[in-house]
């Protein structure tokens, strides 16, 4: 990719985040009061903020892929890459449910929230920085010990 | 032209209500989300992002050296950097900052009363978000925003193991504080 594609790129992705980043304050996503009001199931909206988000896109994704609209970046029909199903996705999952749930923040809405003014999400963000160096960490240590074993075993052999 | 010659919009409900309604606010994210697709033919996320600050920052570690954290991937810290942009510009349109310390009813019973112990808390949260994203392979933008709204089974799973551990863990502190008075 040369330079100037490269800029084009980090810019048009900079746009998307600031609307990205002004929806999710207006849509309440930003505010702990209501996503606890959520999690303890005493206000629903941001319950209809993701489901109204979530069946939207499910729609334009249904046309897109029966209709084979292209992508603008790529001129070929849009790709629908799912994630795969890692080994460490449930509990995974349920890391990130109870760090959501004990702070009402998300990788997502923690930049808008320091944004907004919300200066307590920076220790928020070290941390998620750090969580994921730790991941980064772990999975570095696993590598060495599977490389190890395989080692004794041949010098076993 | 002046600023004021866009009063009609400055003034206009888009920018001077702080909160929308639900259907309109959900209704814009998911368009965008699409838009985004259609645009650029890559998903939205934002957890990915945080390994590629690692990378950046310089670490070695191998997990953040593969395609997905690559520099030719640093379009995601851009992302955040315009999520960031996009909190500010929410905050100068309606004209008021979010108030700092308003974490409601339940994170302020929730939380240690000292900033040592607060400042700990959020790292304790932090790191807990972080872990658990990377290791499902994305958040609730990557894998419920994105992910659900394509039928990706995976993304449905993580989706229902988030909101699962987030609502048990918001319920279980509720009736804890209830119980032993906070």
């Amino acid at each position: 990719m040369n330079n100037s594609s490269t800029l084009i790129r980090n810019g048009s992705f900079l746009l998307f985040g600031v609307v990205f980043g002004f929806l999710l304050s207006r849509a309440g996503a930003t505010d702990p009061a209501l996503i606890a009001s959520l999690l303890l199931f005493e206000n629903l909206h941001l319950l209809w903020v993701i489901a109204t988000a979530v069946g939207v896109g499910a729609v334009l994704n249904f046309l897109a892929k029966q209709l084979k609209w292209r992508s603008v970046a790529s001129g070929q029909p849009i790709s629908f890459p799912h994630k795969p199903f890692v080994r460490a996705l449930i509990p995974g999952a349920l890391l990130f449910g109870v760090g959501w749930g004990l702070t009402g923040v998300c990788p997502g809405t923690a930049p808008a929230m320091l944004g907004e003014g919300q200066w307590f999400v920076g220790v928020i963000l070290i941390g998620i920085v750090a969580g994921t160096w730790l991941v980064g960490f772990i999975h570095h240590i696993q590598i060495k010990r599977q490389v190890q074993s395989r080692n004794m075993t041949a010098a076993n052999r | 032209m002046t600023l004021s010659d866009f009063s009609w919009l400055t003034d206009s409900p888009i920018f001077s209500t702080a909160l929308w309604p639900a259907w309109v606010a959900g209704g814009a994210i998911g368009a965008l989300a699409f838009a985004q697709r259609w645009l650029t033919d890559q998903p939205l996320g934002c957890s990915a992002a945080f390994g590629n600050a690692c990378a950046r920052m310089g670490s070695r570690l191998p997990l953040f050296q593969g395609p997905a954290h690559s520099t030719a991937t640093d379009w995601k810290l851009w992302f955040l950097v315009g999520i960031f942009l996009g909190g500010l510009l929410a905050s100068l349109s309606t004209g008021t900052w979010a108030e700092p310390t308003h974490f409601g009813t339940l994170y302020t019973a929730l939380m240690p009363h000292s900033d040592v112990g607060r400042v700990l808390w959020w790292l304790f949260g932090g790191v807990l978000i972080g872990m658990g994203s990377r290791l499902a392979g994305g958040c609730t933008s990557g894998h419920t925003i994105n992910g659900v709204a394509m039928g990706s089974p995976a993304s449905i799973v993580a989706s229902a193991f988030f909101f699962a551990a987030a609502v048990g863990t918001a319920q279980l502190s509720h009736h804890l504080l209830n119980t032993f008075g906070g």
